[in-house]
C-alpha cells in the first residue's frame, strides 16, 4: 500500500471511530440530560464559543501533543514505559524551583526552567530503561511505580519548600511574570508552549526519520531480533529512547507550570492529562507528524466535554466513554462494518452459497 | 468412473485484492495419489484451504462423489470425509499420541475419557494403515516424522476418505520420507484418496498417480505419472526452462579462512546443543551441514552469527578471534549471515525495503554521516540491489512485509552479499522460495563462493546441499558424525543414515575430511 493510500485509509478509520464515539456520546446524553439537544450542542460547539475557550483548547492540545509525543517515542521502540506522568511532575517541580529562585526575575528562567525540567524528566525516563537493560526489570511496572514516587516527592517538596501559606499548602505563590511564558494573544492561554510543542514534534520527527539513531530505534521496534541480528545495540537504543522520551515528559512539566494557564505549581497540576497521551500516540500510530492533528481533534472533544460539564446537566465524565470507544475502534483493526450486509441487500449472496448453486 | 472430488471453476480473490485462484478446475479420482505442484504463490494453498472449508471461494463448485457440497467450515469438510494435515502441526505436546488423536471426539466412560479404549482404537488404526507409533508416548517426545503420523491418524480417526497433505516431506529426513510413502501407499490400497501438495519434483513423480500443475492462480496442466518428467513439470510451474545446476568450485588448494575449534554451544534449555565442533572453512568453497532439524545446526549458526553465546571453544576469521565479538564486530570482520527465518530474524516487516537493506551498514559513511541518514544514497543503493537481484517490488520504500517469500528472501540475500563477505553463513536459503528465485539464489551463492567467500550452508533440503556443497559434514545430536571431502558421489540415502544416527564414521575418517 502506498503512503498516500495508507494515509487516507487511516484518516478514514479515525474519522469513523470519532463519529461512532460521538453517536455513543449522543445516546448517553439523550438519556442523561433533560435538554439533550442543547447539551449536545454545547459538547460540539462550546470550545469555539469565545476567544478564551479557543485558547484553552489550543493550549490543551499542545500539552496533549507533547504527552503523545513522549509515548510515541517509546512505543516506536516497542517499550511500554508509562512514566510520562512522573516525568511531568518532576519536570514541573524543577521548573518551579527555577522560577521561584532569584533566576525567576530574569527571562533566563524560561530556557533554564525548560532545560532543567528536561534533564529531570530524562533522568526519570532513564531509570526504567537502565533497570530493564541491566536487571531485566519490567519497564511497565518500574515506570508506573516511579510515577507514584515522583508524584509524592513533588507534593512533599512543594509543601516543604515552595507552598504559599495563603494557598493552604496546595500551591506556590504565582511566578514572577518574567518566568511565565509570554502569551501571543492577551487573556488566552496561547503562549510560548505552543511553539515548544510544535518544535518538539519537528525534533522528534527529525530524530526518528532522519538520523541513524532513529532508524535503529524504529528497526528495534519493528523486530528486536532483526535489530540484534543486524548488529544494532538494542539495549542502548532502548535506554536512550526512554531517556529522550523522559526529556519530553519533563518539558511538558515546565509547560504546565510556566504556562499562562497556571504560572505556579499546584498539587496534582497535570490532572491525569499525561496518560491521555497514550490515546494520542495510539490514534496517531506513533507518527510524530500526525500527533498535532490528533491532539487538536481530541483536545476539541475533551474541551467540549469539560464545558458541557460546567454549562449543562451532564457531567464531563462522558469524555471518558468517548475516549474508550475511540481507543477500542482505532486500536482494534476494524474495517468499516456492514460490507457483507450490504452485498446481501444488493442481491449478492455469500460466497459459500454461490459455490454450490451457480 | 465418477471422480471422488471435483472442483469446477474455483475463483478466489482475497480482500487485499490478490486473485489467488482463477477458474481452477481439479479432478481427483478415488484411491489415487494426486499431487498439486506449483511455485509459492501459485495458489495451491488457497485451493486446499477452500477444499478443507477454511476459505470460501468467490465462485465455483465443489462436488464430492458427483454431488455438490458446501464446505462452510473445516467441521463441514471433516463431516464430509475430508481431512487435512497442515505443515505446522496442531498437537498438544504434553498429551499422549492417543489423547491427541481422540481429542474432541473422545470415547467416554461416563464423564471421563476412556483411556484404554482410546489407546486400543488408535493402536488398531495405526496398525491398519501402517503408521506405527507408540500411542502412550507424549507427543513432545516424538520426532517430527512421527508427529506427522499422529496428525494423519487424527484425520483417519475422524474417518477421512480424502486426505490433504500440505508439503508433508518438507520437514522429513529421507528415511522418514520412505516410511511416509509406504503409509500413503497402504492408505490408497485401502480405498483412501490422497491430495499431496509439494514442490520437490522427484518425490512427486515417485509417489503420485496424477500431477496437477498450478501457476499464478491458474491450473496450467495435468500429467499422468508415466508422462511426467522433472524438467517438464518445472517448465510448466515456472513458465520457462529452469536449470537447477550450479557449477562447482574449481578444484585446487585453498587458504584456510575461518577456524572453528572445539566449539560448544548451549540451547535455550541450557543443554549442549553442539559440543566439541572442529571445522575449518576455506576460501572459495561451500561447506554443507546436513542434519535433521533440532540436531544443533540452528544453535551453531546462531552462535557463529553472534546471536547466542559461545560456551567454550573459539572461532577465528583470518587472524581475528571473534569468539566473544558483538554482531557488529563480526560483521566488520567480514561475516555475513543469511538466517533460517527471513521474517523472524532476517527482516523488519514494517520497515521499508531500503531501511532493511541499510540496517547492517549503519556504520558506513556512504549512508550515515555525523549520525544523519543520507536518504538519497540509501534509496539509490536499495534500488540498485533491487534491480541486480530482480526483486519484484514497486520501489525501495515499500514495506518489506508486503513482499512474497521469494522476493523477501532475495532482499535478505542481496543485503548480505552486498557487503562482499569473507565468511557467509547460510541457513535454509530457499525454504518456501519458488523455483525461479531458488535458481537465482543458488547462482548468487556460487558467485560469492567464486569471489573467494567461505560459505557455511545448512538446509533441510538435501538436494540443495548436494547441489551446492563442495564438502559436507553431518551433525547428529550436536556432534559431527560424518564428514565428506568430496560430495560428487554422495547420495541422500547415505547422508540420511548418518543424519538419523544409524551410522557413524570413525574419527580418522572424519578428521581427514574436516582438515
Amino acid at each position: 500500500m502506498t503512503q498516500g493510500r495508507l494515509f487516507l485509509s487511516e484518516t478514514g478509520r479515525i474519522a469513523f471511530a470519532a463519529a461512532v464515539a460521538l453517536v455513543v456520546a449522543l445516546v448517553i446524553i439523550f438519556f442523561a440530560s433533560k435538554t439533550p439537544l442543547e447539551t449536545f450542542d454545547v459538547l460540539l460547539t462550546a470550545p469555539l464559543s469565545s476567544k478564551r475557550t479557543i485558547g484553552t483548547w489550543i493550549d490543551d492540545s499542545a500539552k496533549l501533543a507533547l504527552a503523545g509525543l513522549a509515548f510515541s517515542l517509546v512505543f516506536q521502540a516497542r517499550q511500554f514505559a508509562l512514566g510520562v506522568q512522573g516525568q511531568v511532575y518532576i519536570g514541573g517541580l524543577l521548573a518551579s524551583a527555577i522560577a521561584l529562585s532569584p533566576l525567576g526575575h530574569s527571562w533566563i528562567a524560561i530556557p533554564i526552567g525548560a532545560a532543567v525540567a528536561m534533564l529531570g524528566g530524562a533522568f526519570l525516563g532513564f531509570i526504567p530503561g537502565y533497570a530493564k537493560a541491566k536487571l531485566n526489570a519490567n519497564e511497565i511496572v518500574s515506570s508506573l511505580m516511579l510515577n507514584y514516587i515522583a508524584y509524592d516527592f513533588t507534593n512533599l517538596f512543594l509543601r516543604l519548600y515552595l507552598a504559599s501559606p495563603k494557598s493552604g499548602l496546595t500551591a506556590s505563590d504565582p511566578f514572577p511574570p518574567t518566568a511565565v511564558y509570554p502569551a501571543f494573544l492577551p487573556r488566552t492561554r496561547i503562549d510560548l508552549g505552543i511553539v515548544l510543542a510544535l518544535a518538539s514534534v519537528f525534533v522528534v520527527w527529525f530524530l526518528l526519520y532522519r538520523t541513524a539513531w532513529g532508524l535503529k530505534l524504529r528497526l528495534t521496534g519493528h523486530n528486536a531480533r532483526f535489530a540484534a541480528y543486524a548488529g544494532i545495540r538494542s539495549n542502548f537504543i532502548m535506554v536512550s529512547a526512554m531517556t529522550v522520551s523522559g526529556a519530553i515528559g519533563g518539558l511538558l512539566g515546565a509547560l504546565f507550570v510556566q504556562g499562562t494557564g497556571f504560572a505556579k505549581i499546584a498539587i496534582g497540576f497535570e490532572a491525569g492529562l499525561s496518560f491521555e497521551g497514550i490515546l494520542i500516540a495510539i490514534v496517531a500510530r506513533n507518527r510524530p507528524l500526525a500527533i498535532p492533528f490528533v491532539a487538536l481533534g481530541y483536545g476539541y472533544l475533551r474541551q467540549g466535554a469539560q464545558l458541557m460539564g460546567y454549562r449543562s446537566d451532564v457531567p464531563a465524565e462522558v469524555i471518558g466513554i468517548v475516549q474508550g470507544v475511540v481507543i477500542l475502534l482505532v486500536a482494534s483493526s476494524f474495517t468499516v462494518p456492514g460490507r457483507a450486509f450490504l452485498t446481501r441487500l444488493t442481491g449478492g449472496r455469500p460466497a459459500a452459497e454461490r459455490a454450490t448453486t451457480p | 468412473m465418477t471422480p471422488y472430488l471435483q472442483a469446477i471453476g474455483i475463483d478466489k480473490t482475497y480482500p487485499g485484492g490478490v486473485h489467488a485462484n482463477q477458474g481452477v478446475d481439479l479432478v481427483v479420482q478415488p484411491s489415487e495419489v494426486h499431487a498439486i505442484v506449483g511455485e509459492n504463490g501459485a495458489g495451491k494453498s488457497t485451493l486446499m484451504k477452500i477444499l478443507f472449508g477454511v476459505e470460501q471461494p468467490n465462485a465455483g463448485e465443489i462436488r464430492l462423489e458427483g454431488k455438490p457440497i458446501t464446505l462452510h467450515s473445516p467441521r463441514a469438510a471433516i463431516a464430509a470425509g475430508i481431512g487435512m494435515v497442515f505443515q505446522h502441526f496442531s498437537l498438544v505436546p504434553s498429551f499422549t499420541v492417543a489423547e491427541n488423536v481422540v481429542l474432541g471426539v473422545e470415547p467416554r466412560n461416563g464423564l471421563t475419557l476412556d483411556r484404554k479404549r482410546a489407546a486400543e482404537t488408535v493402536h488398531a488404526l495405526a496398525e491398519r494403515f501402517r503408521l506405527p507409533v507408540d500411542v502412550e508416548t507424549p507427543v513432545e517426545r516424538l520426532p517430527v516424522g512421527q508427529q506427522q503420523r499422529v496428525e494423519i491418524l487424527k484425520a483417519l480417526y475422524r474417518d477421512a476418505r480424502l486426505l490433504i497433505l500440505d508439503e508433508p516431506t518438507a520437514v522429513l529426513a529421507p528415511q522418514e520420507v520412505v516410511e511416509l510413502f509406504a503409509a500413503i501407499r497402504s492408505l490408497t490400497e485401502q480405498g483412501r484418496t490422497i491430495l499431496f501438495i509439494a514442490h520437490k519434483l522427484p518425490e512427486v513423480i515417485e509417489i503420485s498417480d496424477t500431477i496437477s500443475v498450478m501457476r499464478a492462480g491458474k491450473m496450467v496442466g495435468r500429467v499422468a505419472q508415466k508422462d511426467a518428467t522433472e524438467a517438464g513439470l518445472a517448465r510448466m510451474m515456472v513458465g520457462r526452462d529452469v536449470t537447477l545446476k550450479v557449477t562447482r568450485a574449481a578444484p585446487g588448494p585453498r587458504d584456510h579462512l575461518c577456524r572453528i575449534s572445539n566449539l560448544t554451544v548451549k540451547n535455550d534449555r541450557g543443554v549442549d546443543a553442539v559440543a566439541g565442533i572442529d571445522l575449518v572453512l576455506r576460501t572459495g568453497e561451500i561447506v554443507g551441514i546436513a542434519a535433521v532439524e533440532g540436531n544443533g545446526q540452528s544453535e551453531l549458526f546462531d552462535a557463529l552469527g553472534g546471536l547466542r553465546p559461545i560456551e567454550s571453544g573459539s572461532v577465528e576469521i583470518g587472524k581475528v578471534d571473534i569468539t566473544d565479538a558483538s554482531v557488529g564486530e563480526r560483521r566488520d570482520a567480514g561475516l555475513a549471515n543469511i538466517p533460517e527465518d527471513r521474517i523472524a530474524t532476517g527482516s523488519a516487516g514494517g520497515a521499508s525495503v531500503a531501511e532493511n537493506i541499510v540496517a547492517t551498514e549503519l556504520g558506513d559513511t556512504r549512508f550515515v554521516r555525523h549520525g544523519l541518514l543520507d536518504s538519497k544514497a540509501i534509496r539509490k543503493h536499495a534500488t540498485e540491489l533491487i534491480a541486480k537481484f530482480s526483486v519484484r517490488v514497486s520501489g525501495p520504500d515499500s514495506a518489506i512485509g508486503t513482499l512474497s517469500g521469494g522476493n523477501m528472501q532475495k532482499v535478505v540475500v542481496a543485503r548480505e552479499l552486498s557487503s562482499e563477505p569473507r565468511v557467509l553463513l547460510v541457513s535454509h536459503p530457499t525454504r518456501g522460495v519458488d523455483l525461479g528465485a531458488t535458481e537465482f539464489i543458488w547462482q548468487r551463492l556460487a558467485v560469492a563462493r567464486d569471489a573467494g567467500a567461505a560459505v557455511l550452508l545448512t538446509s533441510a533440503d538435501l538436494s540443495e546441499l548436494l547441489s551446492l556443497a563442495d564438502r559436507m559434514i553431518v551433525l547428529y545430536r550436536g556432534r559431527v558424525v560424518a564428514a565428506f571431502a568430496d560430495t560428487t558421489e554422495l547420495t541422500p540415502e547415505v547422508l540420511g543414515s548418518y543424519m538419523l544416527g544409524f551410522a557413524e564414521q570413525s574419527a580418522e575418517e572424519r578428521k581427514a575430511a574436516l582438515a
